[in-house]
């Protein structure tokens, strides 16, 4: 065997372009990503983004399945419509946001590393551009792509769309929707997430602020007999509403709603949690 | 040590918090090399630094570094600089050599880039050996290390590092206080070095400056600052039966037209006077006429705490 050893490395200088902002953000938003899907970590820290993973295509899965094997009596009510699918989906969407918000930014804090990224190019202001975007995708991911996979799944089995451009008109559709979605969610659960410094204590008020006011809601149309349109303080309902709107269907529950109120509803609650970490973020010390 | 233009350079520099003033007008000009940035905790040391990285704007004056101004190009000027926090709290799960990828990632190196040069960072501050090890894994003494890694491996042009020694062991800091000095002296990387130790800022700087309460007490080559001065520090070894020895000293120094005043010790004077011949032989007569017997005689030396002792409060 060999003795030989590298005793010096030496240090070399750097001649080349750095890539400045954007290069920070898309370094800071991947390795973001591949903390809350697990990536590069133990075991156990993939267990749970791979269970809400497959709880929530598990839908999809089920009825691609079952258009393969029953074919055309997979029609008329028993068909889904593409919409549906981000509502079949609306358990895991919770839970997932209840993960991805908290570990996204209150660990930063917790370990030093938002002091630290403020040393590098990145501000305060481009910091959280970067947790936004890595929350947005990892949250595409649970809504966005069980309806996806329904299109190329029918696509493929020529039962999808007819034309390129009407596919192209339902594609958009549903990626405009999910964007809606996950833009609502993303704000709301980092802007609650930002309150603590405790990731446990983030998850339950995501869940706490989510769920509860969306419980609350509908317990106040619905027992206390208050018009529809107080339906908006539902951030889940009033997101996921925009999916039927989107293809000129509306949901059962918010069907008195005007569109419009549900698009105040949506810009209402990503002003929320915008503001909440905005608001937050601008205290927090630096160096 | 290089020399050239002042890598900072602060003119009327003042930071007001509310009622507080945590920078009170600095002149401040940061050659190339080793500097220290000393003074006590709350003589703004720690908002100095975020000024220099374009964290905070100051209240009023003009601050330049590396020929940029903080805080209009902040994202610009931090790609160039590596900052070593005092804080020491890091994601205990993440192994150190992708810690400090990561950071120079974000620094702007290119990810191929960033993976060879965070290995020889680590190699280079002694952690080639331990560099997949988890952060929360590791010392104090390599945590430290692992923050100099961090700093130097998107190679900077200038490395701010704050209480660097911090909760370090005396081997360990001399260690640590080696490679500072040949991150300047081997890679011709700027140093700026915060500490409240005195004595590592004389070991290792090449200039200092010296704040007390966000003024500007001293600032310069250390050579310049510190060193011998003129006269000599006389200790005296006490011996019962000639308790007043050491006043019969002093008072036969003084009768020689000699400055006399107090040293750091019950025991110990300092005589002052420009003419070292003259004041040996004073001083050897005062103590042979006085019977005292003599501990040690050496020449006056200003060290950088005597710096503090004459700035105003």
């Amino acid at each position: 065997m060999s003795d030989a050893r590298i005793l010096d490395r030496g240090y070399r200088r750097f001649e080349g372009e750095r890539s400045g902002l954007v290069g920070a953000v898309r370094s800071v938003a991947w390795h973001t990503v591949r903390s809350i899907l697990g990536l590069g970590r133990k075991g156990r820290h993939k267990v749970f983004p791979i269970i809400v993973l497959v709880v929530s295509f598990v839908p999809a899965v089920v009825f691609l399945a079952l258009s393969v094997l029953i074919g055309d009596l997979l029609e008329g009510e028993l068909r889904p419509e593409y919409w549906e699918f981000f509502g079949f989906a609306f358990v895991a969407t919770v839970v997932f946001t209840a993960l991805v918000a908290p570990e996204a930014i209150v660990r930063d804090r917790r370990d030093g590393m938002f002091a630290l990224y403020l040393s590098t190019p990145l501000s305060r202001v481009s910091y959280l551009v970067a947790k936004v975007v890595a929350v947005l995708a990892t949250m595409a991911l649970v809504v966005l792509g069980p309806p996806v996979l329904w299109l190329l799944g029918y696509t493929v089995q020529s039962q999808g769309p007819g034309g390129l451009l009407e596919w192209f008109g339902v594609a958009g559709r549903i990626l405009l929707a999910g964007l809606v979605i996950c833009t609502v969610y993303t704000a709301v659960s980092l802007g609650v997430a930002s309150l603590t410094d405790r990731r446990a204590f983030a998850s339950i008020a995501v869940v706490f602020v989510m769920l509860g006011a969306s419980i609350a809601t509908n317990v106040l149309v619905e027992v206390a007999g208050l018009a529809d349109g107080w339906r908006v303080l539902d951030p889940l309902g009033v997101a996921l509403e925009v999916a039927p709107r989107m293809f000129g269907d509306r949901g059962a529950e918010a069907a008195g709603v005007g569109t419009w109120l549900v698009a105040l509803g949506c810009l209402g609650w990503t002003a929320f949690g915008v503001a909440l970490l905005a608001g937050r973020y601008r205290k927090l010390a630096a160096v | 040590m290089s020399q050239g233009a002042p890598i900072i350079v602060a003119a009327g520099l003042t930071m007001q918090f509310g009622a507080q003033r945590a920078l009170d007008a600095l002149d401040v000009q940061v050659p190339s090399g080793v500097t220290g940035l000393v003074g006590a905790n709350g003589a703004g040391k720690t908002t100095f630094m975020s000024i220099v990285l374009g964290l905070r704007v100051a209240t009023s004056g003009d601050v330049e570094v590396l020929g940029l101004d903080p805080a209009a190009r902040g994202p610009e000027l931090r790609a160039l600089v590596g900052y070593g926090p005092e804080r020491n709290v890091f994601p205990d799960e993440m192994p150190a050599s992708d810690f400090v990828r990561h950071l120079a990632e974000v620094r702007g190196m290119p990810r191929t880039e960033a993976r060879g040069r965070a290995s020889d960072a680590l190699w280079l501050v002694g952690l080639g050996e331990e560099r997949f090890r988890p952060l929360g894994t590791m010392s104090t003494g390599q945590r430290q290390r692992v923050k100099l890694a961090q700093a130097l491996a998107a190679d900077p042009a200038l490395v701010l590092l704050d209480e660097p020694t911090d909760g370090l062991d005396p081997v360990q800091r001399d260690e640590m206080l080696v490679l500072i000095r040949q991150i300047s002296t081997d890679y011709g990387i700027d140093v700026l070095l915060s500490s409240h130790l005195l004595e590592e800022v004389e070991r290792v700087c090449d200039h200092v400056v010296v704040l007390d309460a966000g003024r500007l007490v001293a600032q310069g080559r250390l050579d310049v600052l510190v060193g011998h001065e003129d006269g000599v520090v006389v200790e005296l070894v006490e011996v019962p039966d000639r308790s007043g020895a050491l006043a019969a000293v002093v008072a036969a120094i003084e009768l020689a037209g000699l400055s006399v005043r107090p040293g750091s010790a019950p025991s110990r004077i300092e005589v002052l006077g420009d003419d070292a011949d003259l004041v040996a032989d004073t001083v050897r007569d005062a103590i042979a006429a006085a019977g005292a017997r003599v501990g040690r005689i050496v020449r006056r030396r200003r060290r950088l705490d005597d710096l503090f002792e004459g700035a105003p409060r």
